[in-house]
């Protein structure tokens, strides 16, 4: 009994309370994440009573200059779909906030637990071939820090240089005691031999032979020297004698260096398209938002690199920052092939041949007359991509003129990697991101 | 752990003890009656604890203490949540101060608990739960109740989870209590039963009949027959009490309703009487809030409770509290008491000044010379700036001086300049503190509209009384303000506070504004800054500790047994998701369908699109509803019309939205 106790069965409770991931992405607040780092509200665990509906509650606040105008923006905190951004904050309303604890994951976690969830087997492929120098140090230089000297090696090429010029002194020596024959001879005859010795050391044997007073003339000829001389082969005279030195030189140094590995990285690119028109209501934004963010943790998650680039249009298109890019309402019409000659455009920096490409956009479907048959859909097929994604939001009910998607889906019913997905509500997501995510071009 | 003996031995520092005994004092002489009042020297992590636990040692074992001693936690990790001290409403009271605290803020401290320890005494709200004997004896039946709830879960017989389960679904209702009612009553202060507690069985118990007589006679089909008939007449507002009195289990191997253990019955009135200890405290934040801020103010700031060295730190704390942006109880508290003491002091001067020959509720403004009333007004010098230099001009009859005290003084056994107040009666003191005299109230008198001049001129008999304004002033009571102060505070709680004293004054010059959920713009707007709006809105939040009033409108709904509960429609609707998940959690306390009956508001998408299109908010359409939960699943249903009159409240319209918002 006691508070610790208290404690430790409040935080059990928690735990079971974190949503699972696919509630999150339908219903959750997404804006506490970032791309490094989704954090998943958790709800604080506190019983629920009979309370007042806040929006219809309302409040009092307090200015902090003056008496503001009726109509204007109040940041109300804690209601959790409050909060736009548009709000100038003029007061501060005394309400306490509702409280969250987060449950945070990396882009890594994210897409296996999505993968578990949705049951998704995306298997990115390598593309750009980078270097990299983590393999093994089994290389070897010439040069390098101490450390990686490579003593076996030294030692080993040391012996074998002292094995190739290493030879039997006696053997020499007593060669040197044929009758008549002089430095010069000995020294052709023990080359002829192989035996690796020099001219200078037989001179010298010559000179203490005589200084010894040994006799010259022991042997008549070299073939008399050769029939009574046996010589010492190499290895038994180093077990005789031992491993007096072995010669260490500069050129024979080896350093270690880790292998050259070829690797192919895999890296993505995704182009967002986001219609902006007049019709793309906050309840369609929001749902683009939705999906679109999920796909772009994802992918964070599974690529080794991944880039985003932004584009949103209305009869025009133009590029945005990530933080504008959900947000963003113009009045403008709708041509949607704008923003795939922006894409276009933006992709050449991305070769194909080096970078997975993904191009995902969203709209309510609605497009100028005859601009997707006409200029989309061709630049669809030009686009080089892993998928080409149009994912429909439209809440409310079909317009007349709406037949993006529907058109998009019949033209390019002959491709693998170009897919459709409608998202009405915040309930058809996760299947939107599903359908997305297993379409692919595995050509 | 703050359960172990430590604190005992941590009793409140010696350099404490005289500023706690002083502060004990002086609180007299201003004419509070506090609770005595223990002071204990904690440090911050039992602070933390302290506060988890509402202010006392022991409670009930439940995951929610661990959860707002989390939340204390982290606040106070971020320097938001630190606190001063708390203290408990007991008698005595225990007050907990922070070790950390400046000298300064101890006696701050100190003074602002004074105060409210006389709140918990003297205010009628208190009463009610504490009795005829002044004794909430809350410690104890805390203490009492933890040990009961820890035996429970600790019964091998009993399932621990279940115990846990059914203190979450009491906690879910805590606040669906009749607050407003005496529980002194069911704690035995008084030898009354309540008779609304006595079911149709109980009765028939007390009938003394045998159990052949009574199970032949009245069978258990004539029993429910009865109870049938028994639909409630008016409907109950203590659904908590309700639910105890009528409520079964639902039994997931019988697959029915049967009736509690015993220890269920137990843990639900145990908790109910907590309810009932804490109500008084919510119901009265702002005004105890305020009443101790107040005191705290006029003990530290005016008689330099903390000494002059000590006194820029004291106003820094202050100011520290007082500032924290949007609406907080102390500074809204506090605002309107000094409204209350200011215009009861004005009600005063200006009773006497109407009796001033010649002075009419029509000329006021123009015969009163106010630079002269000020003059008139300010407090005797002697009494104003009295020093142990002053000491001999005194003269101990004086109805304004405390002989004995005085005596001491003279003797040199008081400090008079660390005391000054010690050698004033009460009396004295509120000449002393006159409000209208101080600067920042100066104007307060002249501003009075002719409208209460009216009114009070309306009844006066004797009004030419005075030859002229010094001989009326001469006569005026100057503890007129504080005496009404201490009225309000003995029978106000906030809403009546709020809805009385509240003005126009303070809305305007706070800049206070109520705000409302637009549709078309999809977020939060100020609609209104019209004072009137305003004080319904904050009305708004403090009726009915700021919730929608649920009340128990039938326990055989339908005529199945169901519960039926309805929330008192007032135009602004319910949180449906936590009311869904609440009804849940009556179910476990009623054992069969429990019903919701409410009323939501709900827009098309043809309204909403020209509502958009023409920029202007939607009209939704108001649909009464019952939701009803059977254990498995909620259901909306359409509601009964003569229910969903039964159900509306429309005597206030809340929601200050502009006819023409956002054009």
């Amino acid at each position: 009994m006691g508070l610790r106790e208290d404690l430790e069965r409040f935080r059990e409770i928690g735990e079971q309370r974190r949503p699972d991931l696919s509630e999150f992405i339908r219903e959750g607040d997404l804006s506490g994440s970032s791309r490094d780092n989704v954090r998943i509200p958790v709800k604080l665990v506190d019983l629920p009573a009979f309370e007042y509906d806040r929006r219809d509650m309302g409040g009092v606040g307090q200015g902090g200059e003056g008496t503001p105008e009726p109509g204007r923006p109040v940041d109300v905190p804690g209601d959790p779909e409050d909060g736009d951004g548009d709000g100038d904050e003029d007061g501060e309303p005394g309400e306490e906030g509702g409280e969250h604890g987060y449950y945070e994951m990396d882009p890594e976690e994210f897409a296996r637990e999505l993968d578990e969830e949705l049951g998704l087997d995306l298997d990115p492929k390598g593309k750009r071939v980078v270097e990299e120098i983590e393999g093994d140090y089994t290389e070897l230089a010439r040069a390098g820090p101490n450390s990686t000297l490579d003593f076996e090696q030294l030692f080993k090429r040391g012996l074998k240089r002292k094995l190739a010029t290493d030879f039997d002194e006696s053997y020499v020596r007593e060669a040197c005691r044929v009758a008549g024959a002089d430095a010069r001879d000995v020294f052709e005859y023990c080359r002829e031999e192989h035996v690796l010795v020099s001219l200078a050391w037989i001179r010298e044997a010559f000179d203490e032979i005589r200084r010894e007073g040994v006799s010259l003339g022991e042997y008549d000829s070299f073939e008399a020297f050769e029939a009574r001389v046996e010589r010492d082969p190499i290895s038994a005279r180093i077990r005789r004698d031992g491993l007096r030195d072995v010669p260490f030189r500069r050129e024979d140094e080896r350093y270690r260096q880790p292998e050259v590995v070829e690797k192919r990285q895999k890296n993505v690119v995704v182009v967002n398209i986001r219609d902006v028109s007049g019709s793309m209501r906050k309840t369609k934004r929001e749902l683009v938002e939705r999906t679109f963010t999920p796909l772009d943790w994802y992918l964070t998650g599974k690529y080794d690199e991944a880039e985003f680039r932004y584009v949103a249009h209305d009869a025009e298109a133009w590029e945005v920052e990530r933080g504008e890019f959900f947000g963003i309402r113009s009045g403008g019409g709708t041509r949607i092939s704008s923003a795939y000659e922006l894409a276009a455009e933006v992709l050449e920096e991305y070769p194909f041949a080096e970078w997975n490409r993904y191009v995902f956009a969203a709209g309510d479907s609605e497009n100028s007359s005859n601009d997707t048959v006409e200029n989309v859909v061709p630049m669809m097929r030009e686009i080089d991509a892993n998928l080409h994604a149009y994912v429909e939001t439209q809440p409310g009910g079909n317009a007349i003129n709406a037949t993006h998607a529907e058109e998009v889906e019949q033209e390019l019913a002959d491709r693998d990697n170009v897919v459709v997905a409608r998202v009405g509500g915040p309930d058809d997501v996760t299947d939107a991101i599903e359908r997305i995510l297993s379409t692919e071009d595995d050509t | 752990m703050i359960h172990d003996d430590r604190i005992a031995t941590r009793r409140v520092a010696a350099e404490l003890e005289e500023p706690a005994e002083r502060a004990g004092q002086l609180a007299e002489k201003l004419g509070l009656r506090p609770y005595p009042v223990n002071y204990w020297v904690v440090t911050h992590e039992e602070m933390n604890e302290l506060i988890a636990y509402d202010g006392f040692q022991t409670r009930y074992p439940h995951w929610r203490w661990g959860m707002k001693y989390d939340r204390q936690r982290k606040q106070d990790t971020f320097g938001m949540g630190k606190a001063f001290e708390i203290v408990n409403n007991d008698n005595p009271c225990h007050a907990f101060l922070q070790e950390s605290n400046t000298p300064a803020d101890q006696k701050a401290v100190i003074t602002h608990v004074e105060a409210h320890a006389d709140f918990f005494r003297n205010n009628q709200w208190f009463g009610r739960f504490a009795g005829e004997r002044e004794d909430p004896d809350a410690a104890a039946m805390l203490e009492q109740h933890a040990e009961t709830v820890g035996e429970y879960a600790a019964d091998p017989e009993i399932d621990r989870g279940e115990v846990e389960r059914l203190i979450d679904a009491v906690l879910c209702v805590e606040d669906t209590i009749d607050q407003h009612r005496a529980l002194a009553a069911e704690r035995g202060d008084d030898a009354e039963i309540d008779e609304e507690i006595a079911d149709i069985e109980e009765r028939l118990d007390r009938l003394g009949l045998s159990t052949e007589v009574r199970d032949q006679v009245f069978d258990e089909e004539w029993v429910d027959e009865q109870r049938e008939g028994e639909g409630l007449a008016e409907p109950r507002p203590d659904v908590l009490s309700y639910l105890r009195e009528h409520g079964k289990r639902f039994d997931d191997e019988e697959g029915k309703a049967v009736d509690r253990e015993p220890w269920m019955d137990d843990v639900i009135e145990i908790l109910r009487r907590e309810a009932y200890y804490f109500a008084p405290q919510k119901m009265t934040k702002v005004m105890n809030e305020g009443w101790a801020s107040f005191h705290e103010s006029l003990m530290m700031g005016d008689e330099r409770f903390a000494g002059d060295d000590e006194f820029l730190t004291y106003a820094d704390h202050m100011s520290r509290v007082l500032d924290s942006s949007g609406l907080n109880p102390y500074s809204l508290g506090l605002a309107i008491w000094q409204y209350v003491e200011n215009s009861a002091n004005r009600r005063e001067v200006v009773d006497r000044l109407l009796r001033v020959e010649g002075v009419t509720w029509r000329n006021f403004h123009d015969v009163v010379d106010f630079e002269t009333v000020a003059d008139l007004l300010e407090p005797d010098p002697e009494i104003a700036g009295l020093t142990a230099d002053s000491l001999d001009r005194l003269d101990p009859d004086d109805p304004r001086v405390d002989a004995d005290a005085l005596a001491r003084a003279r003797e040199g056994d008081l400090d008079v300049d660390a005391y000054p107040w010690a050698v004033l009666t009460y009396e004295g003191l509120c000449e002393r503190h006159f409000s209208l005299a101080k600067p920042a109230n100066r104007g307060f008198l002249e501003r009075i509209d002719r409208t209460e001049l009216e009114r009070r001129a309306r009844y006066m008999f004797d009004d030419e009384r005075y030859p002229d304004v010094e001989s009326a002033l001469a006569d005026v009571d100057y503890g007129a303000g504080w005496e009404r102060m201490r009225e309000v505070r003995e029978s106000h709680n906030d809403v009546t506070f709020i809805d009385e004293f509240l003005t126009e004054e303070f809305v305007v010059e706070g800049n206070y504004f109520t705000y409302e959920y637009s549709e078309a713009a999809e977020g939060y707007r100020v609609a209104s800054t019209d004072p009137d709006d305003v004080k319904r809105k904050l009305l708004l939040r403090f009726t009915n500790f700021g919730k929608p009033t649920i009340a128990a409108y039938d326990g055989n709904y339908a005529n199945r047994g169901e519960l039926l509960l309805g929330h008192r429609y007032n135009g602004v609707a319910l949180d449906l998701e936590q009311a869904k998940q609440t009804l849940e959690r009556v179910f476990e306390l009623w054992g069969r369908p429990v019903n919701l009956a409410t009323v939501v508001t709900e827009y098309d998408d043809h309204e909403l699109e020209v509502a958009r299109r023409r920029g202007r908010e939607p009209t939704g359409e108001e649909t009464a509803i019952r939701l009803r939960y059977d254990g498995d699943s909620v259901e909306r249903h359409a509601l009964e019309p003569e229910l969903a009159e039964r159900i509306a409240a429309d005597d206030v319209d809340y929601d200050t939205k502009p006819d023409e918002w956002l054009a």
